[in-house]
């Protein structure tokens, strides 16, 4: 028992943690949680059964450094990026679309 | 595992399809309604795992251009994907057309996509009067270089691009039309002539960033195409106003669920 709890704590926080580096971080808390649950049974049959705890304690930490990126990703502003190269690729090709247009004569 | 790049390409290939499912033109009449300076701004968002995540930005700009014997409108429609996105899949992609700013006739039409190291430049002139297009495809090898495909398409009298039938919609007599009327439109994309049928399902006051707006339902299917699913689950609300402006859109497609809402409108002419 201590041991499958305390596996399925250690996958949960792995996919917690690659789930929160994504932009939709919050998906992550699922299995953060669930991680965190099981960390904590785990930890406290490992006590009662006087095991090692020092895979649930790093176990611990990964759930904290998902947590944290997690809020992070979901708080981070949506923002756009404009770059100067983009900028001057646009006025380029508004240029030749014009040079394209000199023939055009309106009908009306 | 969810497929990240795909759905988000799927998703950008399809939003301006969407809008065009739902914004069609009747009758090709007098422009009084878009003015050059117009800009738009919308937030697409996609429904991932049961909750809409915002992954683009979406602008509508109008311009006008002048060449030494006429004076044009631009219509620029753009999608960027929000910076956090850019690691993933950055999108961007443009699509304008130059069209005549009295009547919105369009003559050269562009479409530039960049999504995630595929790019894809689709090129229509436009001659009404032979009922013809000049086509130009562009494509990028996978060792960087491009190669063009040329063709010459034979045209429906009220076939348009894509941009042309978004803005054509504002120009419609939505408010002669009685509910539950229909009509179809037909699109030209990527070299195809794609058939649309548009609904006026009623009206509704929604609210939305530009304030609380009373609007025109609309709904929009395609025939012979998959791109859309469901019925009546493609839907645009447009002002029911003189500007006509769509502030707000729901598409179903094979991989999922979207809406558009607008964040901002300026320039506009009333």
């Amino acid at each position: 028992m201590r041991v499958l709890v305390t596996t399925l704590s250690i996958i949960l926080a792995i996919i917690g943690l690659v789930l929160s580096s994504l932009p939709i971080g919050y998906i992550a808390l699922i299995p953060i949680i669930i991680a965190f649950i099981l960390g904590l049974l785990a930890f406290k049959l490992s006590l009662n059964d006087n095991k090692n705890t020092t895979i649930i304690k790093v176990v611990f930490a990964v759930i904290i450094i998902s947590l944290g990126l997690a809020i992070y990703n979901a708080l981070k502003p949506n923002e756009i990026i404009v770059n100067q190269e983009a900028i001057e690729k646009q006025k380029q090709s508004d240029k030749e679309t014009l040079e394209e247009l000199e023939d055009i004569e309106i009908e009306d | 595992m969810i497929k990240f790049p795909l759905l988000i390409k799927n998703f950008m290939n399809r939003i301006f399809f969407v809008l065009i499912l739902i914004i069609s033109s009747i009758v090709q009449g007098q422009n009084n309604t878009i003015a050059a300076g117009e800009k738009l701004t919308f937030t697409a968002s996609y429904n991932m795992s049961g909750l809409m995540t915002d992954l683009a930005q979406v602008t509508m700009e109008t311009e006008e251009v002048n060449t030494s014997k006429a004076t044009l409108m631009r219509l620029r429609c753009k999608a960027q994907t929000y910076n956090k996105w850019d690691n993933f899949f950055a999108i961007n992609d443009t699509y304008e057309t130059y069209v005549n700013p009295a009547n919105l006739n369009p003559y050269l039409h562009k479409r530039e996509i960049n999504e995630g190291g595929y790019f894809k430049k689709m090129q229509y002139n436009f001659d009404r009067g032979l009922g013809t297009v000049k086509s130009v495809k562009t494509k990028k090898r996978k060792d960087g270089t491009f190669w063009d495909e040329k063709k010459n398409l034979i045209i429906g009298s009220k076939t348009n691009d894509i941009v042309t039938t978004i803005y054509y919609i504002r120009n419609l007599d939505i408010h002669k039309a009685a509910i539950g009327s229909s009509d179809n439109f037909t699109i030209l994309f990527d070299n195809e002539e794609t058939s649309m049928k548009i609904t006026l399902l009623g009206k509704e006051t929604i609210s939305t960033k530009i304030g609380k707006k009373e609007c025109y339902k609309l709904s929009i299917s395609l025939n012979n195409n998959d791109v859309l699913s469901g019925s009546n689950s493609n839907l645009l609300w447009l002002t029911a106003d003189a500007n006509k402006i769509p502030v707000y859109a729901k598409f179903k497609v094979p991989v999922g669920n979207g809406e558009l809402k607008i964040q901002s409108a300026t320039g506009l002419k009333h």
